[in-house]
């Protein structure tokens, strides 16, 4: 029997380590979790929904079967939650929105079967941007969600709620989605492992789509490892989804702990300028942790970076406003208003500006291919600044009041990643003076999330974890 | 170069859509779609020429497949 503190203090792979030698059981590990929901999220409002009772009864099934010699994996008996986008056979699925508030899907998503097949504890759905439409998470049908670190600021989105429940440690992992960033702007503001996978890696079906041909569902985690792991049970080729690869699954972990003595990683020039002084002090003193690891840091070049925004957005517009036509037509007045204006915009996008918008990817892959040659992964800034204010009109703002211009502020570092589909992992870098979480991506080929994880667990290593916030 | 006003948005969003517009929505979409033109316009500078857009026959064929598969 371990104290409550202690139980949640595990990492997926402590734990697990310890649910398979049965010093702790997975009832208690998902009773403390339910009780650090209630505790928190009247305050956070990281959930939607919470699944207690279907909890604990898979912790007993998890329990009972460990104790028969059942071990399933590293994800048996460990107390996941997933984005309220994310469908679930018989449980409440609202994509954060009053359209959907009272949707329950007949059928799981694969993200959800395949975790559930390795034996996850489902604690419960997490709060969103509404459709995953906005960066902020300021929810207006079910609540604003904070930021563990300052509830004043924004945990970031789409994926706010994922991200706060990882900080706050209302979960053990969780499951983000991540169409211009929203799995790595909420790791990014709450200060966590938040890992956009390379497009095509994870199996969409059943996730509500915002944007089809930028979505990726991924990990958010406590630790380099743990997204790894999480990794490991959701990736691979499904029938379900014909536009996911079936390109082999490695071992993720596989050069986690792998020593970067003589590894080159380039900094994307153009992502070094217009961020706050704070983020380029930490970033600096990131790129020099990473040249006392041995890697050989050096400055590359994407021009067409800065074209990103422009892309992701127009095809983002189109893609979603195709998919809510009839909602957004028959029942304008339920969406927030930021939202809809999105939908608006892109009910009325040329046909053509999208088709060249989607040509246009391949020329930022391109140069960002020529940035990796011979080297195993690029670095940027996560984002131009920390957390900015909640605002409950649904924007962010600055500490002077001001509207935070949220595409120079975060889009324009993680959106070239949606376009691109690289893989891409944001990760802790700092805290500012005032507290809040700073970050900074790692970048890799497609396909490579191995070296990706390699450098960012190095470096994770050698910074260690950044302290946890008062709640 | 031609620029898209609040007026003309509201009328192609009803006669596109049957959608209505208030005033200022229709500034503001106005707004957006005109910066969408000046972007997209800029991405002709990437030099485009011969690049197929990113959307797979292997996958159309995956999906048909699908779509027949679940219709029986």
């Amino acid at each position: 029997m371990s104290s409550f503190d202690e139980l949640l203090s595990f990492d997926v792979l402590s734990l697990s380590e310890k649910i398979r030698s049965r010093q702790i059981s997975p009832v208690e590990v998902t009773e403390a979790y339910l009780d650090r929901i209630r505790e928190t999220d009247t305050q956070l409002r990281a959930y939607i929904t919470v699944t207690a009772e279907r909890a604990r009864a898979a912790a007993k099934a998890a329990e009972n079967e460990i104790a028969a010699g059942g071990w399933r994996g590293p994800f048996h008996g460990i107390p996941v939650a997933l984005k309220d986008l994310c469908y679930t056979k018989g449980i409440l699925t609202t994509g954060g929105s009053k359209i959907f508030a009272e949707f329950v899907p007949d059928f799981d998503c694969t993200v959800w079967a395949r975790l559930e097949q390795a034996g996850a504890v489902l604690l419960g759905k997490l709060n969103l941007h509404e459709f995953a439409g906005g960066a902020t998470t300021t929810n207006p049908h079910f609540g604003i969600c904070r930021n563990p670190y300052n509830l004043e600021r924004v945990p970031g989105g789409s994926s706010g709620g994922s991200a706060a429940a990882i900080v706050a440690r209302s979960a053990a992992a969780t499951i983000g989605s991540d169409t211009g960033g929203s799995i790595r702007i909420p790791a990014a503001f709450c200060g966590c492992v938040g890992m956009k996978q390379t497009w095509s890696r994870v199996s969409r079906y059943g996730v509500m789509p915002l944007a089809d041909s930028l979505d990726h569902a991924g990990p958010i985690t406590r630790s380099v490892r743990d997204a790894a792991l999480m990794l490991q049970v959701i990736a691979g080729h499904d029938p379900n989804d014909p536009t996911s690869s079936r390109e082999p699954v490695p071992d993720f972990t596989s050069a986690i702990g792998r020593s970067l003595k003589g590894t080159r990683v380039g900094v994307i020039k153009q992502l070094l300028e217009g961020v706050s002084g704070e983020v380029s002090r930490s970033f600096e003193a990131s790129l020099a942790k990473l040249r006392d690891l041995g890697a050989v840091v050096e400055e590359v070049s994407i021009l067409s970076i800065e074209q990103a925004p422009a892309i992701a957005t127009t095809i983002m517009f189109a893609e979603a406003a195709e998919f809510h036509e009839d909602w957004i037509r028959t029942r304008p007045q339920d969406y927030g208003s930021d939202v809809r204006r999105t939908l608006e915009a892109g009910m009325l996008t040329p046909a053509m500006y999208y088709v060249r918008a989607q040509r246009a990817r391949a020329v930022v892959l391109a140069e960002s291919l020529a940035a990796l040659e011979n080297r195993i992964a690029l670095i940027a800034p996560a984002a131009a600044i920390s957390a900015p204010r909640i605002d409950v009109g649904g924007r962010a703002l600055a500490a002077s009041g001001e509207p935070v211009n949220m595409v120079s502020a975060v889009l324009r570092f993680t959106a070239p990643f949606n376009i691109t589909g690289q893989p891409a992992l944001a990760l802790p870098i700092g805290l500012s003076s005032e507290g809040l979480p700073l970050s900074m991506q790692i970048i890799g080929r497609p396909f490579d999330e191995v070296s990706v994880f390699q450098v960012a667990a190095a470096y994770e290593e050698a910074r260690g974890l950044l302290p946890q916030p008062k709640l | 170069m031609a620029r898209l006003t609040g007026p003309a948005v509201k009328m192609l969003a009803q006669q596109l859509y049957d959608y209505n517009l208030s005033d200022d929505a229709a500034e503001a979409v106005a707004h957006m779609i005109g910066a969408m033109a000046t972007y997209s316009r800029r991405l002709e500078a990437l030099n485009l020429t011969g690049l197929q857009p990113p959307f797979g026959y292997p996958t159309m064929i995956a999906e048909a497949e699908r779509s027949l598969k679940s219709s029986k």
